[in-house]
């Protein structure tokens, strides 16, 4: 029996080592961060990347993968665009959201859309890597290899109907944001990798008309 | 006396309907002699691939646009789930033939009048296997008639090169929803719409290849 026990607790030890890519951070390491992140996203007026995004779903064998640009300029215009593999373009402003899909218009109000609404904010929040305010969320934060890792499980239990829980990953030179990570369950999850980011470049505002 | 009048009169009403109802959806097309007792449908029934289409859905004037999600898990059960383009979650269904499971779906669309048709397009966009009992032919289609609980399913075969091209879903009156697929391969069909006849709704699935 007490063979079983540690054999146990060597596997679980062994278990720990191979998945030790994550580090809980120390009060001292999550203010510096926080610090950081802040620091950087106060300078963000505008910002344009890349991006690539990996649906996954436990029971297909292959991630579905898509990929466009994504814009940002303060206070709160926003534009997803999927180029590869179909042309859908989602534009939020002023309370609006604008889609264009394949060059079939459309429009919302967020003011109807309590949950539109929020996502809004939470794609903004995500990218610009200003979240740690937001009262909405409990957070954890890690180390992980040349990247911190910022976990937001949400409060609010409609929320947490759509989302369980949302994983930051910040570059650990620049403090901005490298990936985003939107947990639906322990097996379902959208995976959003950016890239060629570029921060305050001059974008005008009818890049956001859809 | 009476009595057997009335059953004659009934008989004579029920025939009447058989004979008018036969007409609607085979009227045009000429019977011919039966070349096959059953068909498989080639289009999602290899376990190995992942079925991905962009969707649109039309709905009363409505649109709703996203990913349909298609794989067969076991001999018998599809899951079928459908995302935003953001890849959220809307919907997450297991479908045969006989049974169906709701994994998941969103407070917006948890309707039971929405899911039903819903299980209903999405069973018959799936189905595999069909028994036949007639068989009739147009210009440029065999035409195969697979009963299906009381309704029956007419299934359209190019006969230039036996693609599936169009599934026809009708009670004995009339068409209810019909199902077109294109294919290069008939193997695969990249696309495919879903169109109701009783009511205002339209799905149409493009395939498309992760990058």
């Amino acid at each position: 029996m007490k063979t079983k026990i540690y054999l146990f607790l060597l596997l679980l030890t062994v278990g720990n080592a191979a998945f030790a890519q994550e580090q809980k951070m120390s009060d001292a390491e999550i203010a510096a961060f926080k610090q950081d992140v802040n620091v950087v996203s106060k300078k963000i007026k505008t910002l344009s990347t890349d991006f690539v995004q990996y649906k996954h779903l436990d029971f297909l064998s292959k991630d579905i993968e898509t990929s466009g640009k994504m814009i940002f300029k303060e206070p709160n215009m926003l534009q997803w665009q999927y180029k590869k593999p179909y042309n859908y373009s989602i534009v939020f402003k002023n309370g609006k959201i604008l889609i264009n899909d394949e060059g079939k218009k459309s429009a919302v109000d967020i003011g109807n859309s309590k949950i539109f609404g929020r996502i809004n904010k939470l794609i903004v929040g995500s990218v610009s890597g200003n979240m740690f305010d937001d009262k909405e969320f409990t957070i954890s934060y890690f180390k992980v290899k040349g990247q911190n890792l910022a976990k937001f499980i949400p409060k609010d239990a409609t929320l947490k109907k759509y989302i369980k829980q949302i994983e930051l990953t910040f570059d650990k030179e620049e403090a901005t944001v490298v990936q985003v990570k939107l947990l639906e369950s322990s097996e379902d999850y959208t995976r959003i990798v950016l890239k060629n980011k570029v921060i305050n470049a001059k974008i005008d505002d009818s890049v956001f008309t859809n | 006396m009476q009595k057997s009048t009335i059953q004659y009169l009934l008989i004579n009403c029920v025939l009447a309907i058989v004979l008018i109802s036969c007409g609607p959806v085979t009227k045009n097309y000429s019977p011919k002699k039966l070349d096959k007792t059953s068909y498989e449908a080639p289009y999602f029934s290899n376990p190995k691939t992942d079925y991905v289409y962009k969707t649109n859905i039309t709905v009363y004037g409505n649109e709703m646009s996203g990913i349909f999600i298609a794989k067969k898990i076991n001999d018998s059960i599809h899951r079928v789930v459908f995302t935003t383009e953001f890849g959220n979650k809307l919907l997450d269904f297991e479908i045969s033939d006989k049974s169906f499971k709701v994994n998941s779906i969103v407070s917006e669309l948890d309707r039971k009048i929405l899911i039903n048709t819903l299980r209903d397009d999405f069973r018959l966009l799936l189905k595999k296997e069909y028994l036949i009992q007639e068989q009739f032919e147009n210009e440029s289609d065999n035409i195969y008639k697979s009963a299906d609980g009381n309704r029956d399913n007419y299934l359209f075969l190019s006969k230039k090169d036996q693609k599936l091209e169009k599934v026809i879903h009708a009670s004995k009156t009339k068409e209810k929803i019909t199902l077109t697929f294109s294919s290069e391969n008939n193997i695969f069909a990249e696309k495919i719409e879903i169109i109701h006849q009783n009511i205002k709704l339209k799905i149409e699935f493009n395939y498309f290849k992760s990058e």
